[in-house]
């Protein structure tokens, strides 16, 4: 029997279909149908100017905005031949690691609400806050920042904005334990998460499975280590690596991810206080209208002469190694955008962790994978 | 890994199918080759280079002719590399890497999908993002924004 | 204990009535209104009326009490808006979920899918029509009320099997499936742990067994069968960690996927009705019912109706532990429960009623005191 699991559906968590088949409770056979929240990304990005784009970059995943705000400025600086400051990288950096902590904490938020634990939803929502908070406070918005530049970011930090991060660090530091107890610590979380929807590396690697999902089968692998982009070379944090490949397995290795992205974030707000600076590079070519310059006609003529160039970026989003194409034919558009989205590839893969495991264990494997819709349909 | 090791491992499989290897910013490089050689490069860059991991597949429409890139990634090298070829545009087609790398299943459905190129052999090239019945390749220039278009949509029974 | 009872208070409710409508009226219908036929009739009526009405503002009471505690276990406060600390909410969503309009899907089967909440509705009230809260509030002094009640309680997978599979829905029929596997299976753990109570007891009557208590109430000596009981009632009003027949993250909504409005209602008041019907039966087999220990003195308990105040704290007090319970624990999975409804539950039971066939053997223990002679 064939049922649908989506696009209404609460496992979802996001409007896509799981298409399930099943013999009694066994799952013998899925199919993800995606495409929902198709909104054309790429094809918007060719008509518009290279920093409209990054209004994009936020509605492609609306937990990680600033991750994907900061592949696509990666690429698009390769393209145009822009070198950002210093200071602007650390700031990135900083948009970076608190997204990242913000993702996985919806990410426990969601998952635990999946198998059926309330409170904990309650008490990660509130802990968001803090960081959503944060962001407003620098970026003026919650959700949709576009707070990156090419070149840069928009602005610098208000002042008193490290004591609080620092605050909001350490308060988040003594929650991680207490998630940990109300998930490890019960007998029933454990049952119903270990030795669920394995999937060893080599399958991992074969199918194009990246992030929380690939080190949780004990394969050390982070662009942030392996191919240092920004600062990262300069910061000093572990890779979270869990063995098991199981969700149990993913949760340590979310959990531990977020204790790194709190020490990442101590030193780079001790960096921030110790090296104000630009934050957007000065020799911007004007026609890019960073931040708020006018294209004139001037702007025309200068960008006609412009070098042509391609870009392409690769960065540890939250979900797991999210790439970007840039192609840049000396237009005021890019010429082609194209996207790598790590939860499209961690989904492609869903039959091989799915089939053969019970219907109720859909939403804990399906939850543990971390799916974000925006940024598969893009 | 640099551009000129990658010529010298593959050159010898490929021959003429291997159009030059470009230095390419960020990775080990960008391989130019011919459709007609595109399985045998996929084996020798993923067997004899260690390049185990496909990333992604994109296609280009650049009006005369398309692009269709792979983005592999080695763990030993701890790099990135570019394949590239460039299809005819009137029948876009090239081999499948999916029986290769797995994970270029979806990868090349949506790069049939939006830009049109087809990938021969490929086990279930059907619409992945866009809905059943869709005529049109979204990514090609010839589509333009904000035109009128006609769509059908096929319901599907379960 | 005085004999003021429910009934005898709806009996002269009737008599004031009927003597005041025969008033109006000339002989021979002044005599047939005042006839004892009528009189017992009506005051029948208001008795039902009068159960109705409690059950009903109980449950509701109820819904706003996990309400409020699952906000505090959430760190959040919980309904505040309608009324005194929300306390009127529930009757807002309730008079919503009235007013809308009842959507029955087109392939459903119409007799099944409206039969089966209202039956699930009507056999919840009858519980609760038999269940004495306090000496002078039951519906009637059956030697075998608790057998009774136990029976209706097990009625409902079978009105949840048919409305589930009558909603022509594959999510309802899964849920369906599975409530009814877990209250069966559910369901003999519960009768042992209760035939330990009734070993010890002496009785199926509740009110005999309240009154066994007045020693020492059976949670103590008879824990094992209160953890059996309270682990089946978890089970039996589907709540978590136990609730899969409406695991939300799999099955939408489980068996009540397609319903909506006032049958959606039937089926959310039944489920807390059985909540507290389940409270009920702890605080009746295991708490001593509406007495208090005899080292209280007297004064304290002596005013208006103290019987049912000591009840209802004592009831509320439960299912706010079963609250807790939901607030703090994930949800097993089918096969797990079903491993651990016979395999640990029935030795557990099993090994209860043996602890408690020693209890009446020892008659007297240590801490507790005697066993009242069984069978008073």
């Amino acid at each position: 029997m064939w049922i649908n699991m989506g696009p209404q559906h609460p496992m979802t968590h996001g409007l896509w279909n799981l298409r399930v088949k099943i013999d009694g409770e066994t799952v013998i056979d899925v199919d993800p149908e995606m495409g929902f929240l198709h909104r054309g990304i790429e094809k918007i990005s060719e008509d518009r100017h290279y920093n409209e784009v990054i209004t994009l970059m936020d509605r492609c995943c609306y937990v990680a905005g600033l991750a994907w705000e900061h592949l696509y400025i990666l690429s698009a600086e390769d393209a145009l031949h822009v070198k950002p400051p210093q200071r602007a990288e650390y700031l990135r950096v900083l948009c970076d690691e608190f997204q990242r902590i913000g993702s996985h904490i919806m990410w426990y938020a969601a998952f635990v609400q999946d198998i059926g634990l309330m409170s904990p939803f309650l008490y990660g929502m509130r802990d968001r806050d803090l960081i959503l908070d944060l962001f407003q406070s620098y970026t003026g918005a919650r959700l949709t920042y576009e707070y990156l530049r090419v070149g840069g970011v928009r602005s610098d930090l208000p002042p008193g904005f490290t004591a609080r991060a620092r605050e909001v660090l350490d308060w988040l530091d003594a929650r991680f334990g207490e998630y940990d107890q109300l998930c490890l610590g019960s007998d029933i979380f454990r049952k119903r998460c270990d030795n669920l929807g394995i999937l060893k590396a080599s399958d991992c690697v074969a199918h194009g499975v990246t992030g929380p999902m690939l080190r949780s089968a004990g394969m050390k692998r982070d662009l942030r280590k392996d191919r240092p982009y920004s600062v990262y070379r300069q910061l000093d944090f572990d890779v979270a690596v869990a063995e098991g490949a199981d969700v149990t397995a993913r949760y340590l290795v979310r959990m531990e991810e977020m204790r790194q992205s709190v020490r990442i974030l101590r030193q780079v707000l001790d960096w921030l206080d110790q090296n104000p600076g630009p934050v957007l590079a000065e020799n911007l070519p004007r026609w890019l209208g960073a931040p708020y310059a006018p294209i004139g006609r001037e702007g025309y003529l200068l960008k006609r002469n412009y070098p042509k160039g391609v870009g392409f970026s690769s960065v540890e989003e939250p979900h797991g190694e999210a790439q970007a194409y840039v192609v840049n034919e000396g237009g005021e558009h890019p010429y082609r955008v194209k996207f790598r989205s790590p939860v499209f590839a961690n989904i492609s893969a869903a039959r091989q962790y799915l089939v053969g495991y019970h219907v109720a264990d859909i939403p804990p494997i399906m939850g543990s994978v971390d799916v974000c819709v925006g940024e598969v349909d893009r | 890994m640099q551009p000129e090791e990658l010529q010298a491992r593959i050159s010898p499989k490929l021959g003429e199918n291997l159009l030059g290897v470009e230095p390419f910013a960020g990775t080990a490089g960008r391989v130019r080759f011919r459709p007609a050689g595109a399985l045998e490069l996929f084996e020798t860059v993923r067997d004899d280079l260690g390049f185990r991991h496909l990333s992604m597949v994109g296609a280009i429409d650049w009006v005369d002719h398309r692009e269709v890139f792979y983005v592999v990634w080695s763990d030993d090298a701890r790099q990135y590399a570019l394949l590239s070829t460039d299809l005819a545009a009137d029948a876009p087609h090239v081999e499948s890497a999916s029986g290769i790398w797995p994970s270029a299943n979806w990868h090349e459905r949506e790069a049939w999908e939006f830009v049109g190129v087809t990938f021969d052999h490929h086990p279930d090239l059907r619409h992945l993002l866009m809905p059943e019945g869709y005529a049109f390749h979204p990514l090609l220039r010839s589509f333009k924004l904000h035109e009128p278009e006609e769509l059908e949509v096929k319901s599907r029974r379960v | 204990m005085s004999t003021v009872t429910l009934f005898s208070v709806s009996y002269d409710l009737s008599t004031v009535i009927a003597r005041g409508v025969a008033s109006v009226f000339p002989q021979p219908i002044h005599g047939w209104i005042l006839s004892s036929d009528v009189v017992l009739g009506f005051a029948i009526l208001f008795f039902a009326i009068i159960l109705l009405a409690a059950s009903m503002i109980n449950t509701i009471m109820l819904i706003w009490w996990e309400r409020k505690l699952l906000g505090r276990f959430m760190d959040r406060r919980g309904a505040m808006h309608v009324g005194y600390a929300g306390l009127l909410q529930n009757f807002a969503d309730g008079f919503k979920l009235f007013r809308k309009f009842t959507v029955r899907p087109r392939e459903a089967d119409s007799a099944g899918f409206y039969f089966g909440p209202t039956a699930y509705m009507a056999t919840s009230l009858i519980i609760f029509g038999v269940l004495p809260i306090s000496t002078g509030w039951n519906g009637g002094t059956l030697p075998l009320t608790l057998l009774l009640a136990l029976v209706i309680f097990s009625f409902a997978p079978l009105f949840i099997f048919v409305s589930a599979w009558s909603s022509n829905n594959k999510y309802s029929l899964m849920g369906g499936m599975r409530s009814a596997a877990q209250m069966i299976a559910y369901e003999v753990p519960i009768l042992l742990a209760v035939v330990a109570v009734v070993i010890v007891a002496g009785s199926f009557d509740l009110t005999t067994i309240v009154y066994e208590q007045q020693n020492y109430w059976f949670w103590g000596p008879l824990v094992v069968a209160l953890i059996v009981f309270v682990a089946g009632m978890l089970a039996e009003m589907e709540r978590i960690p136990f609730d899969l027949p409406e695991a939300e993250a799999e099955l939408v909504e489980g068996w009540n996927t397609e319903y909506g409005g006032m049958l959606f209602a039937f089926f959310m008041l039944a489920d807390y009705l059985r909540g507290l019907v389940g409270s009920f039966l702890v605080v009746l087999l295991f708490l001593g019912g509406w007495t208090l220990p005899t080292w209280v003195p007297s004064s304290l308990t002596s005013f208006p109706l103290a019987g049912i105040v000591i009840f209802m704290v004592k009831t509320y007090l439960v299912f706010g532990l079963f609250v807790w319970v939901r607030a703090s624990l994930p949800r097993v999975r089918t096969d797990q429960l079903l491993r651990v409804g016979w395999n640990r539950m029935i030795p557990l039971s099993l090994l209860a009623i043996f602890l408690a066939a020693v209890l009446v053997t020892v008659k007297c223990l240590p801490l507790f005191g005697c066993v009242p002679s069984p069978g008073v």
